[in-house]
């Protein structure tokens, strides 16, 4: 079974190499790719509601009630379970330097499950995931999707977690795959305690889904197309201000 | 003969035109870091108030703290220009007075965001990294929030600054780990002044709601 898998995995690679070639490869990017926005906006309220009524409340109630020291063992694990996923696209993006620290780190803090950082922060490691992958290969970002329960994604950025996810379950054993199933609902309070004030302000804001799509977009380009994005982004930008400033 | 004094004429030529570049660079590059140092200056300036100012008006109502807030923004922000920048060309269609009510809302929504990070802001530490200076006007200048206690991440920060008519830097815009202020402001008012064919009053009331 795992090795159909694998083999299938192998063969969606081959397929969206074959693909690419036939796509559009510029890289032009448009803050208002939103087609579906009126289905997006519905999905927003739901996940806002969910969040003002469950999730929300028990952040808060972890973040008060659990020492800092606890939820950063626990941040740390979970960011430990999600290294294998930044190793695999690390090969996958010929990062070789990153493959290297990742799995180091990786071995590393295996000897505590993750719960603290040997490393003690030294070594930054890029995370890679399937959607930055298949960046790398100049795949377009398509329009932006807001997704029930997993937030803000862009259609390719969404492709790249449904196959990441599928990653884990081919390559892990079943009691890893039990395990980070039950992480889930861990990581969406440890994630939501941490940013409690952005979002909180974020739904102070004139327009909470504009706000949201924008942070979002804005922080994926960046981590995706890095140094040489930013430096066109702030061109660009340098030109629209001396204007604005003449 | 002739030859001779040619030639020490050309000399004296060259040597004047060298001349007159070499003082030319110097004055521009004195400029340059002028302009780098004054902007370094005016963002250094700015934390530390933000930072005293977190402390010393603790104890306050929270209407006097905000009024605090706000007049620590109008010296450091160039609020006409984040106005201008985020509304685009429907900017030149709004009327005076729409274009005061939306600085003056513009104001509100930063004090708001700087209101909810201002005691945390007390207990960390800004860290200047570097300055550059960009095309005629701008400069950047970058610099790191670090949490002492190591109990938070580090936080990136940009400042776009650039000297208004008076020659003094102001703010014109903050990216926080890349994400810039300006161009999510920008995404939502263009949204709703794209929504409502450039009418600056439905704006104005979204923004003002509670």
């Amino acid at each position: 079974m795992t090795r159909i898998s694998i083999f299938l995995f192998i063969k969606l690679i081959v397929i969206l190499s074959i693909l690419n070639g036939c796509s559009n490869t510029s890289n032009s990017f448009s803050e208002n790719n939103d087609p579906f926005e009126t289905l997006n906006r519905n999905v927003f309220s739901f996940n806002k509601y969910l969040d003002k009524k469950i999730i929300s409340p028990i952040s808060s109630a972890y973040v008060k009630k659990v020492p800092s020291k606890v939820r950063r063992g626990i941040s740390n694990h979970l960011e430990w379970m999600d290294t294998p996923s930044t190793i695999i696209n690390s090969v996958l993006q010929t990062d070789l330097e990153n493959t290297f620290l990742a799995s180091a780190k990786f071995m590393l803090n295996g000897l505590t499950l993750g719960f603290y950082d040997l490393d003690e922060g030294d070594t930054k490691i890029k995370k890679r995931d399937f959607g930055s992958t298949l960046a790398n290969l100049n795949f377009p970002e398509g329009p932006f999707l807001m997704v029930p329960f997993l937030g803000p994604k862009t259609t390719r950025d969404f492709t790249g977690t449904v196959v990441d996810k599928q990653n884990l379950v081919t390559l892990s054993s079943d009691s890893i795959n039990d395990l980070s199933l039950a992480e889930i609902p861990i990581n969406l309070v440890d994630k939501r305690g941490k940013m409690q004030k952005t979002i909180d302000n974020i739904y102070l804001s004139t327009d909470p889904y504009i706000k949201i799509r924008s942070y979002y977009l804005q922080n994926r380009r960046n981590d995706i197309y890095g140094k040489e994005y930013i430096n066109n982004k702030n061109n660009n930008l340098d030109s629209e201000f001396e204007k604005l400033l003449d | 003969m002739k030859n001779f004094w040619i030639n020490k004429k050309i000399k004296k030529y060259l040597s004047y035109t060298f001349l007159f570049f070499f003082i030319l660079n110097i004055n521009t590059f004195k400029s340059f870091s002028d302009n780098l140092e004054k902007g370094e200056a005016i963002v250094q300036q700015m934390i530390s108030e933000a930072q005293k100012h977190a402390i010393d008006t603790i104890n306050l109502k929270p209407s006097e703290r905000s009024s605090k807030i706000e007049l620590l923004i109008k010296k450091y922000v160039n609020l006409n220009f984040m106005a201008k920048a985020t509304t685009g060309s429907f900017w030149k269609k709004a009327s005076d007075n729409q274009k005061e009510l939306y600085k003056n809302a513009l104001l509100k929504q930063i004090v708001l965001s700087i209101e909810e990070h201002l005691n945390t802001l007390a207990n960390l530490k800004y860290k200047p990294l570097t300055s550059e200076k960009r095309g005629k006007k701008l400069v950047y200048v970058r610099g790191l929030i670090e949490d002492p206690n190591k109990q938070k991440p580090n936080v990136n920060l940009l400042w776009k600054l650039a000297a208004n008519k008076a020659g003094s830097f102001l703010i014109l815009d903050l990216e926080i780990e890349g994400i810039s202020l300006v161009s999510s402001q920008k995404a939502e008012a263009m949204s709703i002044l794209r929504k409502n064919k450039g009418d600056f009053d439905v704006l104005l009331k979204d923004m003002n709601k509670d």
